[in-house]
């Protein structure tokens, strides 16, 4: 029998469920999903607030794109009120939707940190479509706005880097003692904070913002608690996100910093489910739920639930906690428990370039690793991905430990000798190869590139 | 039909003529540092191995992608990178779990073996006959046999080092 799969949300895990269902479900199934925005993607907001791509390029869906997948897509709707006795969703322009199965993929919120002068105008947060139109409206027509951005944390430095690219001048608040503390150690972090340095960014941290002041002509002052101030004309606060788990309230589904869901996805509710920054689940490297509220989770735990919504039985291993950011050239990237003090750490360094590598094991097994370094040097280039590999398989390296102790750099042999490529091979979240995703912006279409090079070396070589 | 390049070890003489060709023709310079095929040197074996995109199944790059821009080439089965997409996020190259996504620093996008539309460089420059240009089931298959002798003759040097045997 056809069912009828209500998504909630536009987000990666959103669109990834529904084009699983298509893929793996009853051609018969109904699909409707409801999200307030157009289906877009966070990660790429940067890009167009940094003027490298148009605000259409974030967008994941269009009409089409719904209509291709017989989606009834309820853009510009939200879902406020869920009833899970009588199956169905309640949505602010007074319709009902009747579900079998319901995904909540409604994401997260940034915080509103309890700072007095958060509401004036030009200080905001950066988290959606409407965020950055704001933000690009208030820099209009300046030639340089000054920007002070509340909190050094992941989010925080995605938009610092694209305002970088703008050339503005900007300036970093952090309460904690250094930059990135949910995702770099202390000394890696002191390398990236060198590095701003150099590149003209003003970094504040170990200091809290005690108020923002309305100054003349549309600037404002925020007051730090070490006594100093920062003029800026955009004041940008990233303090840190929440769940969106309002929908669920008094559902009696469990929640603890977000929704609860088993390896399917599923929730405490078998039939509704919930994936990306909004579901709390299973981890790699720990036998509690965490929120991996990253890109690369959102992704799988769409699939996942989508196939399980379509019928199928696919079991998610685990989301591995990896975070990438280009800190205005410098590369910084995080794994796994790479916070873990229990572990025991391998550390190379190089203060001059700003490279660090940190691998943390747990017995001979790699546990987590940091990484730093310009994307053309040794530090980043090669083999950071083989790393995430050894992570992701969970692989014993026995005796290859001292190898890579004495030789961190040289990742790859370690790799090939203990098997990871070879487990690798053929794996598949959903138990199948993965088909090809059902949107691009432009309708651009996959064509190997090759330089006018490939031509005459292909003509003239030797037969 | 999915296709691939499969690596046969035994044959490669470390030439890195394959890096020399795909730099030239992915990004028109001879410079191995932008190879998306590279050579590394297996002291065990006293040999080299080129290592590259298997065109993986599950195309870890392409669903971490957030705005679509890989995608696979209908034609060959190849992962491609679609360069006008691209945003620069550097995703892809801590998805893969192979390693073979690649950032180039003048473009700030990503790169990966795209196979040279069905073409490969790499398999043209080889003197040797090490890379070939495969169906992509049977493209990974060096990796068991090559691992474990590389594998297997490391853990006996370190024995003797250690003065176990």
């Amino acid at each position: 029998m056809s069912k009828h799969h209500v998504i909630i949300g536009g987000g990666p895990a959103a669109t990834n469920a529904v084009e699983t269902i298509r893929q793996m479900g009853d051609a018969g199934d109904r699909i409707t999903l409801v999200s307030d925005e157009p289906a877009h993607s966070r990660m790429a907001l940067p890009y167009w607030l940094c003027g490298s791509i148009p605000r259409e390029h974030t967008h994941t869906g269009d009409e089409d794109y719904f209509s291709r997948l017989n989606v009834d897509a309820r853009i510009g709707a939200r879902a406020t009120a869920l009833d899970t006795q009588k199956n169905t969703v309640s949505l602010d322009n007074g319709d009902t939707l009747d579900y079998d199965n319901v995904l909540i993929a409604t994401g997260s919120s940034p915080l509103d940190p309890p700072i007095p002068g958060t509401d004036l105008p030009g200080v905001q947060p950066m988290w959606s479509l409407a965020h950055t139109q704001l933000a690009l409206d208030t820099a209009d027509g300046m030639d340089q706005p000054r920007v002070a951005l509340v909190g050094a944390g992941f989010i925080g430095f995605i938009v610092l880097n694209a305002m970088f690219k703008r050339g503005w001048k900007l300036s970093v608040v952090e309460r904690e003692g250094q930059v990135l503390p949910r995702m770099l150690d202390a000394a890696s972090a002191s390398f990236v904070e060198s590095w701003l340095g150099s590149q003209n960014v003003d970094v504040h941290t170990g200091t809290t913002v005690t108020e923002i002041q309305a100054a003349g002509g549309g600037s404002k002052v925020v007051q730090l608690s070490d006594g100093s101030s920062i003029e800026a004309d955009l004041v940008i606060i990233a303090t840190g996100i929440r769940a969106n788990v309002g929908l669920v309230d008094g559902s009696g589904i469990d929640v603890d910093q977000a929704i609860l869901v088993n390896n399917r996805m599923q929730s405490s509710v078998p039939n509704v489910y919930a994936a990306g920054d909004v579901a709390q689940g299973p981890v790699l490297y720990s036998s509690q739920p965490e929120v991996h509220a990253i890109q690369p989770t959102a992704v799988d735990q769409g699939r996942v639930a989508g196939a399980n919504m379509a019928g199928q039985d696919v079991t998610y291993p685990g989301s591995l906690l990896m975070n990438v950011v280009d800190v205005c050239g410098l590369q910084c990237a995080s794994f796994g428990n790479w916070n873990d003090e229990s572990a025991e750490a391998i550390t190379i360094s190089n203060p001059i370039e700003n490279i660090y590598r940190k691998l943390l094991w747990t017995g001979d097994q790699i546990t987590g690793a940091i990484f730093t370094g310009r994307p053309n040097d040794m530090g980043m280039l090669t083999d950071v991905g083989m790393v995430k590999g050894i992570l992701q398989t969970q692989t014993p390296l026995g005796a290859w430990k001292g190898y890579l102790s004495e030789n961190p750099f040289d990742i790859r042999r370690a790799y090939i000798a203990a098997g990871v490529a070879q487990k690798l091979t053929g794996a598949t979240l959903l138990g199948r190869p993965t088909r090809p995703r059902g949107y691009r912006f432009g309708n651009a279409q996959p064509v190997a590139r090759v330089n006018d090079a490939h031509a005459l070396f292909a003509d003239t070589r030797p037969k | 039909m999915a296709q691939s390049l499969a690596i046969i070890p035994d044959r490669c003489t470390g030439c890195v003529q394959c890096e020399l060709a795909c730099s030239w023709v992915q990004t028109g310079t001879f410079q191995p540092s932008k190879s998306l095929i590279r050579v590394s040197v297996f002291d065990e074996e006293a040999s080299y191995a080129p290592y590259t995109c298997l065109q993986c199944d599950e195309a870890w790059c392409m669903t971490a992608c957030p705005v679509n821009a890989i995608a696979i080439d209908e034609s060959n089965g190849a992962k491609v990178v679609i360069e006008s997409l691209c945003v620069g996020c550097h995703l892809c190259t801590i998805a893969c779990p192979f390693g073979t996504v690649f950032t180039l620093p003048e473009t700030d996008k990503a790169a990966k073996c795209n196979l040279c539309g069905g073409e490969p460089a790499c398999v043209m420059a080889c003197p040797t006959d090490a890379i070939e240009f495969v169906e992509q089931e049977t493209a990974g298959n060096w990796f068991e046999s090559w691992g474990e002798r590389v594998n297997s003759k490391y853990v006996d040097a370190m024995a003797v080092e250690n003065g176990d045997s």
